[in-house]
């Protein structure tokens, strides 16, 4: 499709674009304003649905923008509903968190639109250099609004590892798409010349040449140049081994964006893998399974990789006292778990994936919530600082221990939902060392116990820290109801979540 | 031949260059070996028949760019005892020797073999008005106007954000 009419299904980034530039016009003119927060986050809610609109009137099936650069497929409405969830959240909590000040609060929701709208690239970005400019936006953002906390000492500190750990990775990302461009002499990956057709076409070019055994010297540099472009994304969703920003800028950032990164750019980073690697190296047959084209092994790369992010996540959890790194340490934890959905390398795989996404949304965005409004209210992030929660603040203390019984994924909550479907996936699609990683993931939630556990302890059977109740703003208490509610129903009712995933990415349903 | 003679040569001296920028301790060597790396880089791009791009790169990156670059490095005027000391210790002999190791083995075994020689050069010869003014053009605003857009936008949110980072009070 060309330029112009590629515009159509561009609308919600375009609107994307003007919000950005419209929320720091507004930043200005409520500058004098006494209510200035009630009206800057008001705007930033109105043009957050405005997008909402304008994505819910995108037309459904397939098709080619701008000439390949981007895809528009039912996988990218889904994935922009989760971004777009997630945003709400943010933008409903960041005001009252203390941590943005009022002052700054106008940057911060114009930030956090370009945020969004490198993630809506992210989510259809199908030629290597919109994957490479999208996750730069994102970057580049994310490195902002993690230093945005000024007087912090921390938050600078998280900034400046965030901006290194970025720039290795993204620039090892690079080296690995050039390696692709060498050998297919295109950026795209769709499309009559792209990667995949020339991957499934074994008269191409690259297949002439031959090395060891007659095995296409080509499949050496291929798999040398996915795993760098695994650098990339693997960044994004903190795995392995480019997980070490992760804690700091976990701390250092405002808990509200910490909320939003560990859920936004992770769901983002997860849709360029899915589209990268089903639409280069694997076939859709008839039947809906998929088959390999070119004999490229990675869902073995991404299954290793899998197998240590989340056991060391969860090993280095174990250790942690301060609620934040812990969570950090849980959130690498499970973009492991996730990983296994994608090592399935089947439909069942990634609709797993896309239904743990969703509920991780809620489970971990309700946990950061209840970790700033006990920061607000006792000063601290420490799990001493949860002591006797359930004396001063029942509601927030019993809807964490939901959202942390359903990061641990135990049964009936959300949480066991998606596990089990991973792990479906997994054995489903059989042979030794998917079962082999399905029992590591297994063992792994059983560690995780232990350290959600430790917080459920702290708030339950320790000594109160305090006996007078704990001041939770309104909005908070009813956010946090609204977010534990759904894993309750979705722990027993799991079917509509299953079956949109399942129109998103075709095959047939795991159950 | 003289093509290849002269694509080692260019080739050579970028790494060497590239690699000074990272090893030298004074800024100021630092910057003039970047200054360096840029010209044979676009020595790279000539080769390539890509003009347009080679004379940019040396009017832009090595010119202008570097000038600021050069200009934020005497702003900053850094002591002789703030810029550290070079150590070597174990852990850089061991990073250097694995980069060397992995960089030459991917370049023998995999892109010795599997690169379509000539892939690229064959694209400049049979595509006409490649690496003029108006063939880059038209690839920019044309093909990848996209990309464009997205780059501004980028860099605008790098100014706000450089703002938002660097300013105490606004």
């Amino acid at each position: 499709m060309d330029n112009l009419a590629s515009l159509r299904f561009f609308l919600p980034e375009s609107i994307l674009t003007v919000a950005v530039l419209a929320m720091f016009v507004q930043d200005l003119l409520t500058r004098r304003s006494a209510r200035r927060v009630v009206y800057l986050t008001a705007g930033a809610l109105v043009w957050l649905a405005i997008v909402a609109f304008a994505t819910l009137q995108m037309p459904a099936g397939t098709a080619s923008l701008f000439g390949g650069l981007l895809q528009h497929d039912p996988l990218r409405m889904f994935f922009t509903w989760v971004f777009l969830g997630a945003t709400l959240l943010t933008i409903v909590i960041a005001p009252n968190s203390g941590q943005i000040s009022p002052n700054r609060l106008g940057e911060f929701f114009a930030l956090l639109f370009a945020l969004v709208l490198g993630m809506y690239l992210m989510a259809s970005a199908s030629d290597l250099l919109t994957i490479y400019l999208s996750i730069e936006t994102v970057s580049l953002v994310s490195y902002v609004l993690t230093g945005f906390r000024r007087g912090d000492r921390k938050s600078n500190e998280a900034a400046l590892k965030y901006v290194i750990y970025g720039g290795v990775a993204s620039g090892v990302m690079l080296y690995g798409m050039s390696l692709l461009y060498g050998l297919f002499a295109t950026t795209r990956i769709l499309g009559e010349a792209g990667i995949a057709a020339q991957l499934s076409d074994v008269t191409s070019r690259i297949f002439l040449a031959h090395a060891f055994g007659g095995q296409p010297a080509a499949q050496l540099a291929l798999i040398v140049a996915i795993v760098f472009v695994l650098a990339g994304v693997g960044y994004k969703i903190a795995s392995v081994p480019f997980h070490m920003w992760c804690p700091d800028v976990y701390e250092g950032a405002p808990t509200p964006f910490t909320a939003f990164l560990s859920v936004g750019p992770k769901a983002a980073g997860f849709a360029v893998a899915i589209r990268f690697f089903f639409a280069t190296f694997e076939r859709q047959l008839p039947d809906g399974a998929f088959a390999q084209v070119g004999d490229v092994p990675w869902p073995a790369i991404i299954g290793i990789i899998s197998a240590a992010t989340m056991t060391l996540g969860n090993l280095t959890a174990l250790v942690q006292t301060n609620l934040k790194r812990m969570l950090a340490y849980s959130s690498i934890a499970h973009a492991g778990y996730l990983l296994m959905g994608l090592a399935a390398a089947s439909a069942a795989g990634v609709q797993s994936i896309l239904v743990y996404l969703v509920i991780y949304l809620f489970m971990n965005v309700g946990a950061f919530l209840v970790v700033i409004a006990v920061a607000n209210a006792r000063g601290g992030e420490q799990i001493s600082d949860f002591r006797g929660l359930s004396v001063a603040a029942p509601v927030t203390a019993l809807t964490l221990a939901v959202f942390l019984f359903s990061l641990t994924g135990l049964p009936p909550l959300a949480g066991f939902t998606g596990k089990y479907l991973v792990f479906a996936a997994l054995v489903q699609r059989g042979g030794f060392w998917n079962v082999i990683l399905a029992v590591i993931g297994v063992l792994n939630s059983a560690i995780s116990l232990f350290y959600y556990a430790k917080i459920i302890k702290a708030m339950y059977l320790d000594e109160p820290l305090d006996r007078t109740p704990m001041r939770v703003p309104r909005l908070y208490t009813g956010l946090l109801v609204a977010l534990a509610v759904p894993l309750l129903v979705f722990g027993v009712y799991w079917g509509p979540l299953v079956r949109w995933a399942s129109t998103a990415f075709g095959g047939p349903t795991p159950i | 031949m003289t093509e290849s003679v002269f694509f080692w040569i260019f080739a050579v001296l970028t790494v060497l260059l590239a690699a000074q920028v990272v090893l030298r301790r004074n800024p100021v060597h630092a910057a003039v070996s970047l200054v360096g790396a840029f010209f044979f880089l676009s020595g790279i791009y000539l080769l390539l028949a890509a003009q347009l791009i080679a004379i940019l790169q040396v009017m832009v990156y090595a010119g202008a760019v570097m000038v600021l670059f050069v200009f934020v490095i005497m702003l900053l005027n850094l002591k002789e005892e703030e810029m550290g000391h070079e150590r070597l210790t174990a852990w850089k002999i061991i990073g250097g020797a694995s980069i060397v190791v992995t960089t030459g083995l991917i370049a023998y075994l995999a892109l010795g073999n599997a690169y379509p020689t000539g892939l690229l050069r064959d694209m400049a010869r049979t595509q006409p008005g490649f690496g003029s003014v108006k063939g880059v053009g038209q690839a920019l605003y044309i093909a990848s106007v996209l990309p464009f857009e997205v780059t501004s936008l980028l860099l605008t949110i790098a100014v706000v954000g450089a703002v938002v980072v660097a300013k105490g009070k606004i």
